[in-house]
């Protein structure tokens, strides 16, 4: 166990520094000059140097990586190009509770939609009501997630029109307050991107609890006379969970480029909303910082996902 | 012994194992004798029928995939010849702004017709016109031109370089393997989206200036395209990699690899004769199912504002456009965003009938 802490450890911080070198080389060889954009009409050659000075980009590369890397290790992201000598992290700030938010509610449609629909799929395999719980699964899995956004805006629209209601289509209320406004801020995002999710919980689930019913316990429990409501939740659907473990820390990923696309429809001011706007300014240094951020995100995710499995199966070895 | 000799074969073998391919004579054998054999055989003797032939029977039974086959059919021939057809039905156009012009100018993608704007579908503009009077259908052309593009150089790139590293990868072993175990395990950590969100947002502009004078890519706003689509590819050939890589450890274990070396076969002879054309049916099912995933990432990367430009189409460009009035004209929206969905699931419906033919045991 620790031997397989240790190694996989020492796997993150290679993906790490592998991401931070990617990002750090794609800013130093962006084509133009962030410093002189800054500038603009106020360019004057010691005033350029001097901003080149502090921003540390006439250190040779290995120096600026160097630097980086180093400003990482205190959480120090550095300053922005675009409100000069605005730390980086006073911009990512407001965006990290909201999109926390959004992916934590999401995550809880996930789970509170996704597999219950699979255990049922799977206990009603190939009757009508697996056919049309996996089509709708299929359809939203399979589907862009902000085309499902763009559907259920025109749906609001629609149900607005008709009764006179005046439910939101866009915006994000107050992080982590419910009151009526918030709720209907949030409930149309939250609902789009939990039931994309969900579609792919689902699937896994269906797909996890067939194959542990074809298992030699679950025949055993049956003949030896069990209720079957007991061989399926006390025997089936807890090792039919186990999965899911690891697609809970695999999903991380698919989570944040949903956020991406959730937060430009909804127009949601979250992480993902901040990042678009700083590669549309070109604010290298926060670009930096929230593809580092999120990297190490989904690596802790699933390095997170793996222990936990470990902890629940005590089949698995880990080498 | 039929179950043990099909868990032995590699999951979908499309050229016999033992056919003997240098020996041109025996296809020839065949042909001067075709009354000969039959009848020295006997009837309970069927006729051989190859796997790919079976694959596709199975195929064409299944309703759904062969539908969707036929929308992407449907949607190729409308992005290539849709534009040129359309423009030829319509005729001139008194319009109050530019005087009278042809159905090719007010029918283009890109012409607007400011005294025309927000229209639902009329006899002139079939699917109406957008928020500056541009003719919808002439953009959702050009869109879906742009996205089966796309998903052409991505899956040409995909497919030749997942094909040589996880054959190499897979086959020698090496150094060639550690790379591409590490390359991918970056690629799983690093949210793909993100990283051609940073690549097309920091050498976009420089894509704009430099990449427009290529003849084909043309001035419309299409520059960023070729930035997209390398970065699309680059994100998704280092798991077709993996996957070809894991298909040729099998087949190389396989007894007709083992044949072909005792009879002689180079390594090179062995990989291109034996081993590429077995992961055929595999890299066909992947490549499809990819096809959706670049064609949501090229519309995703669009819809940031960060792939095609004004006043060059794109699907997730029409869907961010429109978007922004949804209130007022969800009819904006609901059209790319539905063609998009209906092209998406075509690919992926197709992909899931084609691995159910090629490989029936995965099957639930």
């Amino acid at each position: 166990m620790i031997q397989f802490l240790i190694k996989r450890l020492i796997g993150l911080v290679f993906v790490v520094i592998g991401v931070t070198f990617i990002t750090f080389i794609m800013g130093y060889f962006a084509p133009g000059d962030p410093i002189r954009t800054m500038l603009g009409e106020h360019f004057s050659p010691q005033l350029y140097a001097q901003l080149r000075h502090a921003y540390g980009l006439d250190l040779p590369w290995y120096e600026q990586y160097w630097n980086f890397l180093v400003h990482l290790a205190h959480f120090d992201f550095g300053y922005s190009f675009k409100t000069q000598g605005r730390p980086v992290w006073d911009i990512l700030k407001d965006g990290v509770p909201v999109s926390m938010e959004l992916a934590l509610w999401a995550l809880v449609i996930y789970l509170l939609i996704g597999v219950p629909v699979g255990i049922i799929s799977a206990l009603k395999a190939n009757t009508w009501v697996d056919t049309l719980n996996m089509g709708i699964m299929l359809v939203l899995y399979a589907m862009p997630i902000f085309v499902f956004c763009v559907l259920v805006q025109v749906l609001i629209v629609f149900i607005d029109q008709e009764t006179g209601a005046n439910w939101p289509v866009a915006n994000w209320g107050t992080p982590w307050h419910y009151t009526w406004t918030d709720i209907q801020f949030k409930l149309a995002p939250v609902l789009v991107f939990g039931l994309a999710g969900a579609a792919y919980f689902a699937r896994i689930t269906r797909t996890s609890m067939l194959e542990v019913m074809r298992q030699d316990y679950i025949r055993t429990a049956r003949a030896k006379g069990l209720p079957e409501r007991l061989v399926i939740y006390r025997h089936a659907l807890r090792n039919a969970l186990i999965p899911l473990i690891t697609v809970t820390g695999v999903t991380l990923g698919f989570t944040i480029t949903g956020a991406f696309l959730i937060e430009n429809i909804f127009n949601i001011p979250g992480i993902g909303t901040i990042t678009v706007s700083s590669v549309l300014d070109r604010d290298y240094p926060v670009i930096q910082a929230t593809a580092v951020l999120l990297a190490i995100g989904v690596v802790l995710g699933n390095l997170l996902a793996d222990i936990a499995y470990t902890l629940v199966d005590p089949r698995i070895k880990l080498e | 012994m039929d179950m043990r000799d099909r868990e032995i074969q590699p999951a979908s073998p499309l050229i016999a194992p033992d056919t003997n391919l240098m020996v041109p004579a025996e296809p020839e054998l065949l042909v001067e004798t075709p009354g000969v054999i039959p009848e020295t055989e006997g009837p309970k003797e069927r006729k051989p029928v190859s796997p790919l032939r079976e694959s596709l029977r199975r195929l064409r039974r299944d309703t759904r995939a062969m539908v969707s086959l036929g929308v992407i059919i449907f949607m190729v021939l409308l992005s290539l010849f849709g534009p040129f057809v359309y423009q030829h039905l319509g005729g001139i156009y008194d319009s109050p702004d530019n005087g009278p012009i042809p159905a090719t100018v007010y029918r283009t993608f890109y012409h607007q017709e400011l005294s025309r704007q927000d229209e639902l579908p009329s006899a002139q503009y079939w699917l109406g016109t957008d928020d500056l009077g541009r003719d919808i259908l002439a953009r959702l052309m050009q869109g879906l031109l742009v996205s089966i593009s796309v998903a052409v150089l991505v899956e040409v790139i995909d497919i030749t370089m997942g094909i040589l590293v996880g054959v190499l990868a897979g086959y020698f072993g090496g150094w060639i393997d550690q790379v591409l175990a590490r390359l991918t395990d970056i690629i799983f950590a690093f949210p793909g989206l993100l990283f051609i969100i940073l690549l097309t947002g920091i050498f976009g502009t420089w894509a704009d200036t430099t990449l427009s004078n290529v003849p084909i890519v043309g001035p419309n706003g299409n520059a960023r395209l070729l930035l997209v689509s390398a970065a699309l590819a680059l994100v998704s050939w280092p798991l077709m990699a993996r996957l070809v890589r894991g298909q040729t450890l099998q087949i190389k274990e396989q007894q007709f690899i083992e044949a072909a070396r005792t009879a002689g076969s180079s390594n090179f002879k062995i990989i291109w004769r034996h081993i590429i054309p077995n992961l055929f049916s595999i890299v066909v099912v992947a490549a499809t199912l990819d096809i959706s995933n670049t064609i949501i990432g090229e519309a995703s990367i669009s819809l940031l504002g960060l792939g095609v430009q004004q006043p060059g189409s794109s699907l997730g460009l029409m869907i961010s456009e429109a978007s922004n009035a949804v209130d007022t004209h969800p009819w904006e929206v609901l059209v790319p965003s539905l063609t998009l969905a209906i092209l998406v699931l075509a690919f992926s419906f197709l992909g899931d009938g084609l691995r159910d033919a090629f490989d029936p045991r995965t099957k639930d």
